[in-house]
């Protein structure tokens, strides 16, 4: 990174009055002879190794005064040795700082007396105590340090990051703030110490891994590509009922897709508005799992409540920070296909078994048509690529201790792995002000995120056509560089990549929280959020897409446009009281939800342009019809409290409730009631435990309480008819939307858990042990319904129970901690499990066939695959009843489960002197179903390994009825099931602090970082980690990249 | 907790129907919404199901079924299985038509529910709305019943009903065909409520009726329902062969109008291409020879593509394959020539031979060919269905009904398609069904 000459000029500036400070102060150390001397030892050490010119001068300077201010330090001596034998009150002042420069906040209290002080921007304090006081320096994440208090008044402390410690860390529970090792609720939590060590764009990528009981899934590799998030494990049986409440700083952020089906990209689903959110403004990430955590979100909190805290400005000097990291990335694993050889024999396999001698016309790879020698590799060719990401992020900081701002920026670049020129484009901008009024009674606090995303894509995944094109199939282009139709004999791959996808998304969140403290202890607080959110998406589709033997024109091209505006408001008053009791404390708080959003969409459609190059202008298309308009409104309104009872940090008991109403519900069914009780017993505080040498910490909790889920859409309780999307007649015509149901209510999740937290020899090995039991009835579906009912399914209240239980494990240890070097490891462990309890009526109802009592409610019902047919060589399955006929509904009864058995986490952190190395393995137990690209021996290629298979069914050219229904038996059996389990070096870190000793003030990092570079897996069909199968896997990334902070 | 539920104010989380919807009771209180809601049926009878001229519609899937078409298209599970004959239960196409058809059943039902609980409506509304409704559930079960064999009538919009309803037998969905279209020629007017014929009126539903009795064997009531059309001076038989698939030809019965102005018929786009081989699916070569030379048809209904050494074929009823600006052809569903093939067959069954004989002279004559040679009853039995075939090729799927109802499906299609096994006269009942409904059976073979 080249340094502008202004900067550098900044620097040498902010290089001096560091030196200046620095030199006076561990001078002024050494004279008083206190006993913080390590720290000027330290300090001193640096200065030997100083050997320029420059800095002899600087220390002659230093030298110069020192006299002069051990003449001033002697005539306070004079006045000190005459009030000492009083033990009168003295002031003292003096700097904290750590490793990287001064620390701000930091609480400098007397031990045994009520007086306390925090340290300004500068780092400095004052504080007034006498000879023989002890002051204790405590700041959050840093060790105590403890300074007993001798003749003179200056006394600088340097302060050690803490590995072992999070006892003083306050995790953020959503409308309060609780202690970690208080907290009554399940909650993990990453920070941005993470999140800044992966190359990711999502804030779902950076989660992954790294949190038990938090399953992610990537669903592809493309850029902007989302990915799905399990809490605890499935909650609803609706596929899209399981998504948590996402909370950014306070105000609920909607995971809901936006756009339409017609203008989507590359990506197996809708896209995902998480995009939105810049992983590198995020501080931290707060998920709460259990009841009594998530109670208080009420309706919303059955699945899990994601809560993300952006970065907040630091008072001190004004910070300016500069990140920028270039990334390229690639396919992680691609299954090994058969070459032209292989395929081409297997062709003339196929139809030498279907007694055909003559290949049809329109068998063209083995006919003769096409180049039986020509080979391609079209994994490498259509999804080979290389990814290119650069990211440059900056930010300034600093203001005073009742004001601090951060303002920061964010520009990113993303290429694809497909060919083609497509880019995703994402640009960022943060800014965060704090205030206290003077008296620190009023408080301000305001946020804003703006995020501007384009995305440019093609319209189709090529990863599925890339596993089954046949490698002789003719080449991309002609002669002239034209797209090659080869006379017609092929749907050429890459003219799907004219169909382009394009997506601009612009979001705006913003909050501010007003709070005023009444009394001394009664503070009343409200937030005011809100976002807004604009889409539009649009995909062309070209003439050109089309095989030229139609002869179509660019009267045949059309362009879909789909717009989405959503915005929310919302509004949260809340007071919180404090209060003693006994020997306890009291702290309660009760509020309100306010909240409405508005989403309107319109989505369009043009046809027929007088030329392709005015494609993208929906005005110039002849036709244009308007598939959708709608406005939906959802409003939302709660009333919730909480009451917490902390006795002598022994006991606690937290209680919080709900009451929620929903516009989702029809009449009568709006309101509904939630709430939790947690209790914690600190045990390592009891007497009997105090001061254990092995047993530092120790805490048992516990809660139970009931959450809901309104995640079912708007208006689904209504009959309705809506204009539909086609015309007749030139009229526009009114159809039936649903199949309504005006009596479905809330559903209800039940959860449990009982959790043990242990830390060991002095917190260096900490582990939690949590023990879930989650019971969700009345569930809110969609029941299926056959077909004959008009529609697929209905929504509904289930009268049936579903059980999520499970154990977490999360173990975090320290195992070296030197001053040169450092090492943690993390370890998290999920264990799931997920049974249908009862399901009145199962039997009679449309689920008599999905679901079995005693079953997890993610099974799969599969053939029993018993082998080959001796004589006939086609698979045979289990006929279960005996009937002679294997049918799927009373043969396919062979119960699968594809969910992850376990998954977890192993994250090491390594520390040695100016550099930090990072990895996490990422470990998935699970199974999947093997590749089925079709049936063996059709125009499709196929897995090397099928061309010596033993077992294998005979090929067929696909005319033999017997052996594709025994090939799509064997695709849905027991035989199809194959180990998916992977070990995954998820991510690395690498980060090298440039040893820039002419400053404190300046620091500059290299790093080097990985994502999914390792896979060790014996999956035969790709990458393991995929919801989607045959959609592009998520990407191994290498990254490089620099960081300055002046 | 107690005290929180006490505390609540309703009026917030109220909220209105959205601007873009309205009540199902709303819709049949105005003649406009209530026309609205047949509109979108017809849209959907154009765009998906079995009447569709697209890829998905009976022409295409049952032509790649039955012996008219060639597949040239990529590999896949779907259309590859239909020409194949490989049919499963699984097959995408065979729950995708199913699903569609019980779609349009429920919208036909819900007009009918909901007219009949009108007050706002007229009752010559209330009649035509009624009419046209019934005239399209029985129109798509016939289908159904055709490709499934037994298939549930559906006649209420109740899902707790329909759900769980069983397979009726082929005769009894018959009788309820035949009886719903017997209320819809009560019920619908003679004339036209839409101009270009785009909307059924009580010829239609004669028209189909007709065919109904056909393929019961019912010779009496196919042919006097096909003369109550014939002898309806509103249709004009056309002599000219390039003007019968234009869409102001007045030998058409009923026609769906396009989606957008300019739009032609889907079937154009779907057949026609322009550079072999084909990209998509072409004409079978037999097809094509077995066609006099003299057959106008085979000239004016077809076209060939050739690369100088093979030579393709692609069906050219329909010649416009993308908008024209102003629609030149719709897809018309019912016309006057299956009519007269319709009378032709009732009356050679029942012995009218010499009316048997002008009937299917009509129809040679328009292809430019001389008066039948037949003689027999048996003869011009044959002679019918050989007409039938070249008349009606690439037609929602004309020729393999009448294969089907002939019984000829077993000896004429697996001299040609080796996949064909006798039990693929139907279709598999689609799984996801069966599994949704437990009192649903699978047909044999599947």
């Amino acid at each position: 990174m080249d340094c502008p000459s202004t900067a550098l000029g900044m620097t040498k500036i902010t290089n001096k009055k560091a030196l200046y400070l620095v030199g006076k102060t561990s001078i002024e150390d050494w004279t008083n002879k206190t006993n913080v001397s390590f720290n000027s030892t330290k300090i001193m050490n640096k200065f030997s190794l100083y050997k320029d010119r420059c800095i002899i001068m600087v220390c002659c300077l230093c030298f110069q005064m020192t006299f002069a201010s051990r003449e001033k330090k002697q005539e306070a001596r004079g006045d000190s040795s005459f009030v000492g034998m009083t033990k009168i009150q003295q002031n003292i002042t003096g700097v904290v700082r750590d490793a990287t420069g001064v620390l701000t906040g930091v609480t400098v209290s007397i031990k045994g007396k009520p007086i306390t002080t925090i340290t300004n921007e500068n780092g400095q304090f004052t504080i007034t105590a006498a000879e023989g006081d002890v002051l204790v320096f405590s700041f959050i994440g840093y060790k105590e340090v403890t300074v007993r208090v001798a003749v003179g008044s200056v006394i600088n402390v340097t302060m050690q990051e803490d590995a072992t410690t999070l006892k003083e860390v306050v995790v953020n529970a959503g409308y309060y703030n609780v202690k970690d090792k208080e907290r009554t609720g399940s909650i993990s939590k990453i920070t941005s110490k993470d999140i800044d060590k992966q190359p990711v764009t999502n804030v779902l990528a950076a989660m992954q891994g790294r949190m038990a009981g938090v399953d992610i899934v990537q669903d592809s590799g493309s850029p902007g590509g989302a990915f799905s998030i399990k809490i605890r494990g499935t909650n609803s049986l609706r596929a899209d009922g399981n998504q948590p409440l996402y909370i950014i700083d306070g105000v609920p952020y909607s995971s809901e897709t936006i756009g339409s089906i017609a203008t989507s990209g590359t990506a197996p689903s809708l896209t995902s508005p998480l995009n939105s959110i810049n992983p590198s403004d995020i501080e931290s990430i707060e998920v709460l799992k259990d009841a009594d955590a998530t109670a208080i979100y009420g309706s919303r909190g059955a699945n899990g409540v994601v809560l993300i805290t952006t970065k907040k400005g630091k008072a001190g000097k004004t910070t300016f920070t500069v990140n920028g990291s270039t990334s390229v990335g690639s396919v992680t694993r691609t299954p090994k296909l058969m070459n032209t050889q292989e395929y081409l024999a297997m062709r003339q396999q196929a139809f030498a078994n279907d007694g055909i001698s003559v290949y049809p016309d329109f068998a063209y790879d083995v006919n003769g048509t096409w180049d039986a020698n020509r080979y391609t590799d079209w994994q490498k060719e259509f999804i080979g690529g290389t990814a290119e990401v650069n990211n440059l992020q900056a930010s300034v900081s600093g203001g005073s201790a009742k004001t601090q701002y951060l303002l920061s920026g964010n520009y990113r670049t993303e290429t694809t792995v497909f060919p083609g020129d497509f880019k995703y484009n994402k640009g960022a901008a943060h800014f965060n002000m704090n205030h206290t009024s003077d008296d620190d009674k009023f408080k301000l606090a305001f946020s804003a995120n703006y995020t501007a995303q384009k995305n440019n894509q093609p319209a189709t995944d090529l990863t599925a056509i890339s596993r089954t094109l046949a490698p002789n199939a003719p080449a991309l282009y002609d002669a002239d560089g034209n797209l090659n139709w080869e006379n017609s004999t092929w749907d050429n791959p890459l003219a799907s990549l004219l169909s382009e996808f394009d997506s601009n998304i612009k979001d705006l969140t913003a909050n501010t929280v007003l709070s005023y403290q009444i009394l001394k202890n009664l503070q009343a607080k409200s937030s005011f959020g809100y976002s807004d959110l604009k889409s539009t998406e649009s995909r062309t589709q070209p003439h050109t897409l089309y095989n030229p033997a139609f002869g179509l024109g660019s009267e045949f091209s059309g362009l879909s446009v789909s717009q989405t505006d959503r915005s929310t408001w919302i509004i949260e008053p809340q007071l919180n009281w404090t209060t003693t009791l006994g020997k306890g404390k009291v702290e309660a708080l009760v509020g309100s939800t306010f909240q409405q959003q508005k989403t309107n969409r319109l989505f369009m459609n043009g046809f027929g342009f007088s030329s392709n190059s005015l494609i993208h202008d929906l005005a110039s298309a002849s036709i244009k019809t308007i598939d959708l308009s709608d406005e939906t409104i959802y409003k939302y309104q709660a009333f919730f409290a909480r009451i917490n009872y902390n006795w002598n940090e022994r006991y606690l008991l937290n209680i919080t409730g709900r009451r929620d109403g929903s516009s989702r519900f029809g009449p009568g069914k709006q309101f509904a009631t939630f709430g939790a009780v947690g209790a914690a017993w600190i045990f390592s505080n009891e007497n009997f435990l105090k001061d254990n040498s092995v047993l530092s910490f120790g805490k048992l909790r516990t809660s139970y309480g009931t959450t809901g889920n309104d995640q079912i859409g708007d208006y689904q309780f209504l009959d309705t008819y809506a204009s539909s999307s086609s015309t007749y007649q030139g009229l526009i015509g009114l159809q039936p939307i649903r199949l309504f149901n005006p009596e479905f209510g809330w559903e209800t999740n039940r959860k449990f858990e009982v959790a043990l937290e242990t830390g060991f020899l002095k917190d260096r090995l900490f582990l939690t042990t949590a023990y879930y039991f989650n019971r969700s009835s009345n569930q809110l579906v969609g029941i299926p319904l056959p077909g004959t009912t008009g529609f697929g399914s209905l929504n509904a209240n289930l009268d049936a129970t579903v059980e999520n239980s499970g154990l977490e494990f999360t173990l975090r240890t320290v195992n070296f901690q030197r001053k040169d070097f450092e090492w943690t490891t993390n370890f998290n462990l999920s264990i799931s499990r997920n049974k249908l309890i009862s399901y009145p009526g199962l039997e009679s109802s449309t689920n008599a066939n999905r679901f079995v009592v005693g079953q997890p409610i993610n099974i799969i019902k599969v053939y029993n695959y018993i082998g080959m047919n001796p004589t006939t060589g086609v698979y045979e399955f289990e006929d279960v009843n005996g009937d002679g006929v294997i049918t799927s509904i009373d043969d396919r009864t062979q119960i699968a489960d594809l969910s992850p058995d376990f998954f977890g986490g192993l994250q090491n952190n390594f520390k040695y002197k100016n550099l930090q190395l990072d990895f996490l393995f990422q470990f998935v137990k699970q199974e999947a179903f093997g590749p089925t690209p079709g049936v063996p021996g059709t125009a499709v290629n196929q897995l090397a390994s099928l061309s010596n298979a033993e077992g294998q069914q005979p090929l067929t050219s696909g005319v033999n009825g017997n052996l594709i229904n025994g090939y799509f038996r064997y695709a849905q059996s027991t035989g199809n099931i194959e180990n998916a389990s992977y070990v995954r070096l998820k991510n690395l870190s690498l980060t090298y602090d440039l040893p820039l000793k002419k400053s404190k003030s300046v620091r500059c990092q290299l790093y080097l970082q990985g994502q999914n570079l390792l896979t060790f897996t014996n999956y035969s069909n790709g990458d393991p980690e995929f919801k989607f199968s045959n959609y592009l896997p998520p990407l191994k990334v290498y990254s490089a990249g620099v960081k300055l902070t002046l | 907790m107690l005290l929180l539920n006490l505390i609540s104010c309703d009026s917030f989380v109220d909220v209105e129907t959205p601007n873009s919807q309205l009540t199902g009771v709303t819709v049949f209180e105005d003649r406009t919404t209530a026309n609205a809601a047949l509109i979108a049926i017809y849209a959907k009878l154009r765009d998906s199901g079995m009447l569709a001229g697209n890829a998905n519609g009976s022409g295409v899937c049952l032509g790649l079924y039955a012996d008219e078409l060639t597949y040239y298209g990529a590999t896949d599970d779907n259309t590859s299985f239909i020409f194949n004959n490989t049919m499963l239960a699984t097959t995408a196409i065979a729950s995708q038509l199913w699903n569609e058809s019980y779609q349009q059943i429920y919208s036909a039902n819900a007009v009918i529910y909901g007219c009949e609980n009108s007050t706002g409506l007229s009752t010559a509304d209330k009649n035509q709305f009624i009419g046209e409704a019934l005239f399209v559930r029985a129109l798509v079960h016939s289908y159904l019943v055709n490709l499934y064999g037994d298939v549930p009538y559906i006649t209420t919009t109740d899902y707790e009903v329909n759900r769980l309803v069983s397979r009726m037998p082929t005769a009894e969905v018959y009788t309820n065909i035949i009886a719903d279209l017997q209320q819809a020629i009560a019920l619908l007017p003679e004339a036209y409520v839409a101009p270009e014929r785009v909307r059924p009126n009580r010829s239609t539903a004669s028209a189909f009726l007709a065919r109904v009795y056909l393929y019961n064997g019912n010779w009496a009531e196919a042919s006097n329902a096909a003369s109550a059309v014939l002898n309806n001076a509103e249709y004009v038989w056309e002599t000219d062969i390039d003007k019968i698939f234009l869409k102001d030809c007045t030998a058409t019965i009923w026609q769906f109008s396009p989606n957008l102005v300019g739009n032609n018929a889907d079937e154009g786009s779907v057949f026609v291409f322009q550079t072999g081989p084909p990209p998509f699916v072409g004409l079978r070569e037999e097809l094509y020879n077995s066609f006099a030379n003299d057959d106008l048809r085979k000239s004016h209904w077809i076209a060939s593509v050739t690369d100088g050494t093979n030579t393709w074929y692609h069906a050219n009823k329909y010649k416009q394959n993308t908008n024209t600006g102003t629609s030149v052809e719709y897809s018309i569903v019912f016309r006057l020539a299956e009519q007269y093939l319709i009378r032709a067959e009732a009356r050679a069954r029942q012995g009218e031979l010499s009316n048997a004989k002008q009937d299917l002279d009509m129809v040679r004559s328009l292809a430019g060919l001389p008066n039948t040679t037949a003689m027999t009853s048996e003869d011009i039995i044959a002679a019918v269905q050989q007409e039938r075939r070249f008349e009606l090729f690439t037609e929602y799927g004309h020729r393999f009904f009448d294969l089907k109802r002939n019984g000829t499906l077993n000896t004429a299609l697996p001299v040609v398609k080796l996949g064909w096994n006798s039990t693929d006269v139907h279709w598999p009942i689609p799984e996801t069904e069966l599994l949704a409904n437990p009192n649903l059976t699978q047909n044999p073979g599947y």
